[in-house]
């Protein structure tokens, strides 16, 4: 089959590998209709998540047509449409039976890496580097997928693919990043970054009753996304100023956000003076260094007592976290990969009712073998790229 | 260095401690390494955990080193895949294989990871899967 894979850094390349096959019996192989690139796959094609390999597949945003299953899985039948949660999760270990799918126990053979990262292992991600289990992602034509009886969810009407892709993690992990802010309606929600995630941050703040959702971003034609699509009801772009502290608080008449969304993660673009010289010489280095600014914006923003909400990936180490800030201010600081399984069921139906289309975030559908060119495209931002779908 | 590891199943300690004798589930390695091993009881509903002790058998001396001669691994790491592979057994009923470590939980595959593509038939028989 043809699949996207990992060279090295900033390289990646359609490839001809072995058709996947069932390796247990909980496995199923499905054929890929739709997947997209993720914002976190630019961290890996950028090199700066540890042990990438060459010849990877990446790819953990996918769906598709039901191909094969083992015998272990009774859910599913060839022919079935399903959507595929990008993290791995075995359904039975204490983790997973408190719904918490992204700390899987069982689903990550690499745990004994992910333990020396990490303290502990998580769950193992599809084409997400080998901390994360190694396994071949769904940039391709193909993918086996494990623990099949968990996971995937079938979708039963007409819904296109765009519709319900994003299932497999953008709008749930947004969805995630809102309810940790604990909306009951009333609250001011900032939400750093209108990439995809971002995104789906303020459209579900908005459909959870925050009463003002703030998007924050450099890039004017995100911003007018944020406002037009996803309902952002007041924009700070930092291009202008970058003093995003200063505004937020002007905003909300000196309080602060009662909750502040780091849509952004380890990339973070908008740092200035000394501090962000530093970090991007580190991390030039590669000496482990999370970029951290959106990270400590968050927290300097947020009103005392609030909560920040991180979403964006983070990988190693950062610099200069404000403790101080933090702790005085009696933050609650609340994260994580999106534990999907838990979302799929729930959100599906908000589609299914009308209440979102998730599809308002694409503006490029390519084919898979353009996938270098669409990687490219998201990475620098080129025209006007917000969310890139390829159809193998 | 400390020899011990630790993990905690799922279930209930009777059927841990049944299933640790079943000749399906057995650790292969704790079995053969004359380890300490206890039983306890988590706390809440966590099920049992599953305490290794390699000093207390005696294993971590000559044998140690005769396992990192034949296998280039600690035995310690050894001791955690078993560990890890049990519990994976006992809760899912598969050992997890991705493509980069397609025998599951391996220390020796832990810096000699495949690319994360699907193997080629002959790498399969190759690793026996």
């Amino acid at each position: 089959m043809r699949a996207n894979v990992w060279s090295g850094r900033n390289t990646v390349q359609v490839e001809n590998v072995p058709d996947p096959k069932v390796l247990n019996d909980r496995d199923a192989i499905v054929r890929i209709t739709s997947t997209a690139i993720c914002g976190s796959d630019l961290h890996l094609y950028d090199g700066y998540v540890p042990t990438m390999k060459r010849g990877d597949i990446l790819g953990h945003e996918f769906m598709g047509e039901v191909v094969e299953t083992g015998r272990g899985v009774s859910n599913l039948s060839v022919g079935d449409r399903v959507v595929v949660p990008f993290p791995i999760a075995c359904g039975d270990c204490w983790s997973c039976r408190h719904e918490l799918y992204a700390a899987c126990e069982n689903s990550n053979p690499n745990a004994g890496l992910a333990e020396k990262a990490f303290g502990h292992s998580t769950a193992g991600i599809f084409g997400y580097s080998h901390l994360t289990g190694g396994y071949a992602g769904g940039q391709a034509e193909y993918a086996r997928v494990p623990f099949a009886d968990v996971g995937p969810i079938k979708i039963e009407d007409d819904l296109a693919d765009e519709q319900v892709l994003f299932l497999s993690d953008i709008f749930p992990t947004g969805f995630m990043g809102a309810e940790f802010c604990e909306i009951t309606g009333g609250e001011v929600i900032a939400v750093f970054g209108a990439g995809p995630v971002g995104l789906f941050a303020i459209a579900s703040a908005v459909m959870l009753g925050a009463e003002r959702v703030i998007a924050i971003d450099q890039y004017d034609y995100r911003l007018h996304m944020a406002r037009n699509k996803a309902g952002a009801t007041d924009l700070i772009d930092f291009s202008q100023d970058p003093d995003i502290v200063e505004q937020l608080k002007e905003l909300t008449g000196g309080r602060g956000p009662d909750a502040v969304i780091d849509a952004v993660g380890m990339e973070a673009a908008h740092g200035h003076g000394a501090l962000h010289a530093a970090e991007r010489v580190k991390q030039a280095a590669r000496s482990e260094s999370d970029r951290g600014h959106a990270l400590r914006d968050a927290i300097l923003a947020c009103r005392p007592g609030g909560i920040v909400s991180v979403i964006g990936v983070y990988g190693g180490l950062m610099d200069k976290f404000p403790s101080g800030a933090f702790m005085n201010k009696g933050l609650t600081l609340k994260t994580g990969q999106c534990h999907v399984q838990r979302y799929l069921r729930p959100l599906y139906e908000r589609i299914k009712n009308g209440e979102i289309d998730p599809s308002f975030v694409i503006t490029h559908r390519l084919p898979l073998g353009e996938a270098p060119n669409g990687y490219e495209t998201f990475k620098h931002k080129q025209d006007e790229c917000v969310k890139v779908v390829l159809k193998p | 260095m400390s020899q011990k590891a630790a993990v905690t199943v799922h279930r209930s300690r009777e059927e841990v401690q049944r299933l640790w004798q079943d000749s399906e589930y057995r650790p292969p390695y704790i079995h053969g390494a004359d380890a300490a091993v206890t039983f306890k009881d988590a706390p809440g509903d966590r099920g049992t955990e599953i305490h290794v002790d390699l000093e207390r058998g005696g294993a971590g001396g000559k044998l140690g080193d005769l396992v990192r001669k034949v296998s280039g691994s600690e035995p310690l790491a050894k001791v955690k895949d078993d560990l890890r592979r049990f519990k994976q057994q006992v809760e899912t009923g598969v050992i997890p294989r991705s493509d980069g470590s397609p025998e599951g939980e391996l220390a020796e595959r832990k810096l000699k990871q495949r690319p994360a593509q699907p193997l080629a038939d002959a790498d399969r028989e190759k690793v026996g899967i």
